[in-house]
């Protein structure tokens, strides 16, 4: 019985946001990053080594006409394509990260492990303390807002993701400007809901929401979702609309953790 | 060994489920390695330290994870638990024992999951994706629980493992 209660209380204290974590889970997080890093590693070759064998199908018989390309070769050039598209993402995130250098100071990181659990949305990547990554830091994509930092270990870090259930960002409707809402995960990876819209926002499916600004966490403007449906509540008071992520998830490989940002009126004085 | 082989099970079952199984998941649901191994160890071990095992194995998920951290230690306590009192009385060398304990494992501890989840005042959202959710990593449990059976069952078993009880 004493055992059942400390664990409720455990639960209980680790549940809410912690400002720090205990050493033995940083500890654990740092054991397994390598192991997971190693892992995606090999996937990534035995990736480009799959697509080249798929590809293979087709083009024999384009070898069978001419007869002169040889395996190996092959295998080469889909490792290229693989690098090509690996530079494609790099330069994009790369160019997000230029363009918004006099914004925010950020840390590319790689995706090296997904949760263990369906009940959370979380990522781990490479980077943690000792490349100055820290807890609440908020992490982006070049396609949009990926989450926050929320276990930052030495060499790892703990990503919980924007559609995981314990999540909630300030929004806003990049089109109208005039709805301020919050932005909650459903624990489901393809949608987040936007609740305590007030009645009479003009919201409309296609519309972007982007992240308010209202906190110290998430810079402003950051594109969040397209809006898909919207549902009005029962007291009719306020509405809630169910919007798709930006970003999908599940072919994350790098993100951009912004380590620290300049609220937008001093970007702007910086500017003129 | 034996412990040694207990104890690296719920680290190698973490490490899978949280980068291969994301490759083959089914309808983006990865299944629980854990909960399977916790389940194979109640009805095959001869000792009664099924509920501490399952409590260990989920505390270490929950460590990992750093969420909520006793929720999986209850919840695989608990299965622990319930899957011993059964160990008696069903005919472990069918196959289809080792499927059913674990298709009633994963149900139990989705419910466990839910219900402790009130305690910490963070509940699920209960929606069809929920129930997806639950029913896709039930069936992925057992697609799994059918090869790892037979390979538990037999290492469980064998010479080898009963001398170094």
């Amino acid at each position: 019985m004493v055992t059942l209660v400390l664990i409720i209380f455990l639960m209980h204290y680790s549940a809410a946001n912690r400002s720090e974590v205990s050493a033995l889970e940083k500890w654990l997080g740092d054991v397994y990053a390598p192991l997971q890093s190693g892992l995606t590693d090999i996937q990534a070759w035995t990736q480009s080594l799959g697509t080249g064998f798929a590809d293979k199908n087709v083009l024999k018989q384009e070898m069978e006409k001419l007869q002169q390309k040889n395996h190996i070769l092959f295998v080469e050039n889909q490792q290229l394509k693989e690098n090509k598209a690996e530079v494609e993402r790099l330069r994009n995130l790369l160019a997000f990260k230029d363009e918004n250098t006099a914004a925010f100071d950020m840390e590319a990181a790689r995706v090296i492990a997904r949760s263990a659990s369906n009940w959370y949305q979380i990522l781990t990547i490479d980077k943690g303390s000792t490349s100055g990554i820290e807890k609440g830091m908020a992490v982006v994509h070049p396609d949009g807002l990926v989450g926050r930092v929320e276990r930052a270990g030495r060499y790892s870090s703990q990503v919980w993701l924007i559609t995981d259930h314990e999540l909630a960002v300030g929004a806003i409707i990049q089109e109208t400007r005039e709805t301020r809402g919050i932005v909650e995960g459903t624990g489901n990876d393809s949608i987040v809901r936007m609740i305590n819209i007030p009645y009479y926002s003009q919201i409309e499916p296609g519309q972007q929401v982007v992240t308010s600004g209202l906190s110290y966490t998430y810079p402003k403007g950051i594109l969040i979702g397209v809006v898909e449906s919207i549902q009005k509540e029962e007291n009719g008071l306020v509405q809630n609309a169910i919007v798709a992520p930006a970003v999908d998830f599940d072919k994350l490989e790098e993100v951009l953790v912004i380590k620290s940002f300049l609220p937008e009126g001093e970007v702007l004085i910086e500017g003129e | 060994m034996r412990l040694l082989i207990l104890i690296l099970l719920p680290f190698l079952a973490i490490f899978l489920q949280s980068t291969i199984f994301h490759s083959y998941s089914i309808k983006g649901t990865v299944p629980d390695l854990v909960l399977v191994f916790v389940v194979f160890y109640a009805m095959l071990s001869a000792s009664n330290r099924s509920v501490g095992y399952g409590f260990a194995c989920g505390l270490l998920e929950d460590l990992y994870m750093g969420r909520m951290i006793g929720i999986n230690a209850l919840a695989k306590a608990l299965i622990g638990f319930i899957i011993k009192r059964f160990q008696g009385v069903v005919f472990k060398e069918n196959i289809w024992v080792g499927i059913i304990a674990v298709v009633i494992g994963s149900l139990v501890n989705a419910l466990i999951l839910f219900v402790l989840s009130f305690t910490s005042f963070t509940v699920f959202h209960v929606d069809s994706h929920m129930f997806t959710r639950v029913f896709s990593q039930t069936l992925y449990n057992s697609l799994l629980a059918a090869p790892i059976y037979v390979i538990y069952y037999r290492i469980a078993y064998s010479d080898w493992m009963r001398k170094n009880r």
